[in-house]
């Protein structure tokens, strides 16, 4: 009895076992995920959901029904994750091979690569839908990053944000300095010296202890203005390359100045920083200046735009520091539709048009800027026409930047060395020679020295 | 064949061998079939991810396949600074906020036992209120509270002429707000525990104690203490656990920063599966996580447990 019983257990192990097995090799078999699973449905017909955040989620809300004057029949959804929720959101949905995803994915340069290497198949390819067409349309490096390989299309750009300048003319006034004169971020320095002591206002500010993983941004704009960053074009790391030393030892050099202001917390005490003026200078792309506008707009007149200065004198002013894109999942049943909705946002100048006017947000597609909203001298900026200052930016000739699927990994890598430098006033060439090391340990890349 | 295996599977239910009645063969079959669901759910969603992650943890995502590479995943965890600072933070957790925090819980479930204390309810309801507390929005409303220049704190230790705290931004402090936020969480939880246990002391031992003369703090070490123990156990154990697994506070809170002051094993996990995609070595973390959850509790059941 006691031997029979055992057997029976046995049995049923082996059973289970078996059963286990067959269960995990099904699963882990190519790592495809849900290329091919999806049919490219009708091109005018179908149900489709877009995930994007806040702003761009109520700008492509208000679109909608002027495409459904053109597509009745496709009923598109629109839904707010929030960014960084939306991040997380799509990262399960590809490893879970495309479930539960929606069909239009709003992703950001830093995502794309990471998207792209680790999940194959996660996003559909563009290409055979009909978007390489729009090859040249887009401002420049665009089409290498939604495309590195030239025929793959994983998705299509919608913004393209270039560096900005974003400061508070009257205090500079105050102070006596001339802003548009500024040519290098050291003279910018001894200007922050005069603003601080004759209006107390730091010249800028840093999430210092890095709090959000964009605490990095400031210094990755100063790379990039002297078309360097994190990797370069064959992917090795560059971290602790000169440029990233001079960046990261102007930082300091503010910083030990006592110019710059701590925005721990992110995004909450930025926006309380700017309501109470705390900073001279936001240093900060495109887009943010529908941000200001939007939370200040008592001080219209006070604040002017202009591009950053060079970090080396007769260096670049213009950067396209970050882009993103609309892509369509693998998974989705209705690639043809959601393309419809794709196209009908982005290579259609007036639907661009309806969207900077709502949010300032700046397009990538080049043709849009034919249209007047981008020349007229706006009320907020002292009458400046800011969108041909950023116009200028995009056409100035910018490098392409190489994010790879690493990207996160070097982006906490810098921001911890960041941190050191600006809370434990360690040496920038130390931090980052081990930032670099380390990323080397952790992603099998070469440190190119 | 499905009937003799249920059958005979169904002996094991059975009283031990020679007791005088075995059950019909109907009522064999029906406790099984009311587990069955469980079962099945657990063999789901508990056992196949468990065995599913630790296969994960053998593999590496290269270009979009995963590639055996045995025990690479774990050699890299034990040469990685990263992993050892998430341990060593944790350890620091694990050694300073559990203990205060089952003490102050201790003190917390006598001083509410007390018949001298009115509306007795009240307090237990308002101590154990944070455990109902969502993680996320609490982990919110401390960082609301803690911000260094706009926080309530600061606000208000200023009023009393005290520097501002850099609450979250200081890699010491922000341990400290870590430890605070997690100790005004749990301990109400804790409490309510060791009162359940403390009620369930007879109150004859505090009479005899009272008549051989012994006073509060002698009955207490060696009336109350001792009462106490299988609760402390408990409650030592699952602190313990959901220390080591600490994820949502620091996550909310402090990012695992400055500079990984607060990184925990649980934010590094996330952090590798979600941030950086690399499944396999978050799944080697998470093995790794495991087997330290094991040893510590077989260690404390060894120290505090019943002695046989």
């Amino acid at each position: 009895m006691e031997l029979e019983r055992r057997r029976v257990l046995r049995m049923g192990g082996a059973i289970a076992a078996g059963a286990g097995l067959t269960g995990l090799t099904a699963c882990s078999g190519t790592g495809d995920t849900g290329q091919g699973a999806g049919a490219a449905g009708e091109k005018g017909k179908g149900r489709i959901t877009v995930w994007s955040w806040q702003g761009p989620a109520a700008q492509m809300k208000a679109l909608v029904p002027e495409f459904n004057k053109k597509y009745p029949e496709i009923e598109v959804t629109v839904e707010d994750i929030g960014n960084p929720a939306i991040w997380d959101k799509i990262t399960t949905g590809l490893a879970a091979g495309g479930q539960g995803l929606a069909d239009v994915l709003h992703i950001g340069v830093d995502y794309l690569p990471g998207y792209v290497e680790k999940f194959p198949g996660g996003l559909a390819d563009l290409a055979p839908l009909g978007a390489d067409t729009y090859r040249d349309s887009f401002a420049q490096g665009m089409w290498q990053t939604v495309s590195p390989d030239g025929r793959r299309v994983n998705a299509l750009p919608w913004e393209a944000n270039s560096a900005g300048f974003y400061y508070r003319a009257d205090l500079f006034e105050k102070a006596g300095v001339d802003a548009g004169a500024l040519q290098t971020w050291e003279e910018t320095i001894e200007a922050g010296k005069e603003i601080k002591q004759k209006t107390g206002a730091h010249l800028l500010g840093i999430d210092k202890p890095a709090s959000q993983a964009d605490a990095a941004n400031f210094f990755q704009m100063l790379l990039q203005l002297q078309g360097s960053f994190y990797f370069n074009l064959a992917g090795d790391i560059t971290l602790d390359s000169p440029e990233a030393v001079k960046a990261m030892t102007l930082i300091k050099t503010m910083n030990d100045a006592g110019l710059v202001s701590d925005l721990a917390g992110g995004w909450n005490t930025l926006m309380s920083s700017l309501k109470q003026g705390t900073a001279a200078v936001l240093p900060m792309p495109t887009w943010f200046g529908g941000v200001i506008e939007e939370q200040v707009p008592q001080e219209a007149g006070k604040w002017k735009v202009r591009l950053p200065p060079a970090v080396r004198r007769g260096g670049s002013v213009a950067a396209t520091v970050n882009s993103t894109h609309l892509a369509v999942a693998g998974s989705s049943k209705h690639q043809a539709a959601a393309w419809s909705f794709i196209e009908f946002v982005l290579t259609r100048p007036s639907s661009q048009v309806q969207i900077y006017r709502g949010k300032g947000i700046a397009p990538a597609l080049m043709k849009a800027y034919d249209d007047a909203v981008f020349h007229e001298p706006s009320a907020f900026f002292g009458g400046q026409k800011k969108g041909e200052v950023f116009l200028e930016a995009l056409k100035a000739p910018s490098p392409a930047f190489n994010y790879t699927a690493d990207y996160a990994r070097a982006l906490k890598l810098v921001t911890d060395a960041q941190s050191k430098v600006l809370l434990g006033g360690a040496d920038p060439a130390k931090v980052l020679k081990e930032a670099a090391d380390q990323l080397g340990r952790q992603s099998g890349r070469k440190v190119a020295r | 064949m499905t009937t003799t295996l249920t059958g005979r599977a169904a002996d094991r239910a059975a009283p031990s061998r020679g007791t005088a009645r075995r059950p019909g063969p109907r009522r064999r079959v029906a406790p099984y079939l009311f587990v069955l669901p469980a079962l099945l759910l657990f063999a789901v969603f508990k056992l196949y991810p468990i065995a599913r992650s630790f296969v994960i943890s053998l593999h590496r995502t290269v270009g979009g396949t995963e590639r055996f590479v045995g025990a690479d995943n774990y050699t890299r965890l034990m040469g990685d600074p990263l992993f050892w600072t998430a341990l060593k933070n944790t350890a620091v957790i694990l050694a300073v906020q559990v203990p205060v925090m089952l003490a102050l819980a201790t003190g917390l479930a006598v001083a509410l036992n007390s018949g001298l204390l009115r509306g007795r309810a009240v307090f237990r309801l308002g101590f154990f209120l944070p455990m109902v507390t969502g993680l996320v929005a609490y982990g919110i409303i401390f960082s609301v509270l803690l911000n260094k220049d706009y926080g309530l704190v600061n606000w208000a230790t200023g009023l009393v002429g005290l520097d501002p705290v850099p609450w979250l931004t200081d890699p010491l402090w922000a341990k400290v707000s870590l430890g605070l936020a997690l100790t005004w969480h749990y301990t109400g939880y804790n409490a309510v525990i060791l009162l359940a246990r403390l009620q369930s002391v007879p109150a004859e031992l505090y009479d005899a104690a009272a008549v051989d003369g012994a006073g509060a703090w002698t009955s207490f070490r060696h009336v109350t203490l001792p009462g106490l123990r299988p609760a402390l156990l408990l409650t030592t154990v699952l602190s313990t656990i959901g220390t080591l697994q600490i994820f949502d506070e620091p996550y909310v809170l402090t990012g695992g920063g400055p500079d990984n002051a607060t990184l925990t094993i649980g934010v590094y996990l996330y952090q590798n599966a979600f941030k950086y995609f690399d499944f396999g070595y978050a799944s080697a973390i998470a093995y790794a996580l495991a087997v330290l959850i094991g040893i510590l509790g077989v260690i404390q059941f060894r120290f505090l447990g019943e002695k046989t």
